[in-house]
């Protein structure tokens, strides 16, 4: 029996939202402080992301 | 001896086959004529500048088409693409906050314009450089000569207005640039005396060659309409001598009465539909099928065989129509004037190029000396082929026959 194709999209998804949810968890837990400055790069890099898996899965 | 004829210049192509990504450097570098090795230093370089070698790395592999040679993955088109550009500048805008972050960073009052120029640059190049018009008559039927075998570019408002919408935010966002800059460096207000002067001393320039401008467009208007209704006329030229005369010269030669009769009605079928822009009955869709009908047509009409050899094949777009109708005439020549022997044919296809060559071993001629009103050599083959981006060279000596070489390059948005 052949494995399920995996869903890259919603994967790469799954990975930022859960590296995210990682970071703010370390915030809460007092590990990293949280500022704009590191912020802003990591939500970029992470909704860029989700993006361009997405794009890139509609095919051309 | 030889009668040929050339493509054009080629454009500025990222070449995945010989760089390191995407191939960005090495098509800069291949279409600037200078070192490989200099235009990847060059964008190691500008990456130091806070990553924006990078942005222009990366804008480049989305923006410039890839080379022939790339492989045959393409990026999505519609929403897709405009995902993909979105993520691909988030990304980046990530690098560049992150090199800011860390304190590799040069000025604000310079990155921040600067990638709002490449963005806006590159979006400019884009659509200009990007067709408003439709990919010159891919996947057509050969009907609608007429219309189709010109080059004239059909333009399809959808895409026109994409191109211009591409334009607009491209300038708009270069436009920004500027303000920013002049605004981060203190120096809108004196700019602002500048615009003014500038706005001044364009409109008198003006109102003083605006007479001549005007004409300079209305002229280079009626010769482009002038250049496209001549090429209307070679078209249709070039397609009565492959069929209506042909026909005629047949039914001239011909005794059989019944013959003659078939010989009407099929020319007849035949520009019925081309006039009416019908595809004709029964053609191929395939280059290999209809380089073997037209071949099958040519020995039926003249008794003397030709021999067919296909590799690869491709869609019969508008182009590869012409191609085949270029093969036809070489092959009716050859059995016309080739003494009998066999012709031969060997077609290639690969990686969007096409290769025809036609040969027989017949009393050869001299392409030079080939008569003014002989349209058969000089419209129907080489004409035709230039016509739609090709070239066609015809080798002929007594001892060796002829050959004709047609050649019709890989389109570059393809």
């Amino acid at each position: 029996m052949r494995a399920a194709k995996p869903d890259i999209p919603a994967l790469v998804a799954g990975l930022a939202l859960l590296a995210l949810g990682g970071l703010l968890l370390a915030h809460s837990l007092g590990v990293v402080e949280l500022s704009f400055a590191l912020v802003a790069p990591v939500a970029c890099a992470a909704t860029g992301a989700i993006l361009l898996a997405n794009g890139l899965g509609r095919g051309g | 001896m030889t009668a040929d004829s050339h493509p054009g210049a080629q454009a500025l192509r990222r070449d995945p086959t010989d760089g390191w990504l995407g191939g960005v450097c090495a098509g800069i570098a291949l279409r600037y004529g200078v070192d490989r090795a200099l235009v990847r230093l060059a964008f190691v370089v500008a990456t130091t500048a806070g990553g924006l070698g990078v942005a222009l790395y990366a804008l480049g592999w989305l923006v410039i088409p890839a080379g022939p040679g790339a492989g045959r993955r393409r990026l999505p088109t519609g929403r897709g693409a405009v995902e993909v550009a979105l993520g691909t500048g988030l990304l980046l805008l990530s690098v560049l906050l992150t090199f800011r972050a860390l304190g590799i960073w040069f000025s604000d009052a310079i990155v921040w314009p600067l990638v709002l120029i490449a963005s806006g640059g590159a979006l400019i190049w884009r659509g200009s450089g990007s067709p408003a018009t439709a990919p010159a008559q891919a996947e057509a039927p050969t009907a609608a000569l007429l219309k189709k075998e010109t080059e004239q570019p059909r333009r399809e408002p959808g895409r026109t207005a994409a191109a211009i919408s591409r334009t607009g935010i491209g300038i708009a966002l270069v436009v920004a640039a500027g303000f920013a800059f002049l605004q981060a460096t203190g120096a809108l207000s004196a700019a602002r005396d500048v615009l003014l002067a500038v706005i001044a001393v364009v409109v008198v320039l003006g109102v003083i060659f605006a007479p001549w401008v005007l004409r300079l467009v209305r002229s280079l208007t009626a010769e482009r309409s002038e250049r496209i209704r001549s090429q209307e006329r070679a078209e249709v030229a070039a397609h009565l001598h492959d069929s209506v005369l042909q026909t005629l010269a047949l039914v001239q030669r011909s005794d059989d009465p019944q013959e003659v009769a078939a010989l009407a009605r099929r020319q007849e079928r035949e520009l019925r539909a081309w006039l009416s822009g019908r595809p004709p009955a029964g053609q191929a869709a395939r280059l290999a099928a209809a380089l073997e009908a037209a071949a099958a047509d040519v020995e039926e009409r003249h008794g003397v065989p030709v021999e067919v050899v296909v590799v690869g094949d491709r869609n019969l777009d508008a182009n590869a129509e012409a191609v085949v109708a270029a093969t036809r005439e070489a092959m009716t020549n050859a059995a016309k004037f080739g003494g009998g022997s066999p012709v031969d044919v060997y077609a290639e296809s690969d990686d969007g190029q096409l290769h025809v060559f036609v040969r027989d071993r017949g009393p050869g001629f001299d392409p030079d000396a080939l008569p003014a009103d002989r349209r058969g050599v000089r419209e129907s083959i080489v004409g035709r082929m230039r016509r739609h981006g090709g070239r066609a060279q015809i080798t002929s000596s007594p001892a060796s026959g002829t050959e004709v070489e047609l050649e019709l390059p890989a389109r570059p948005d393809r």
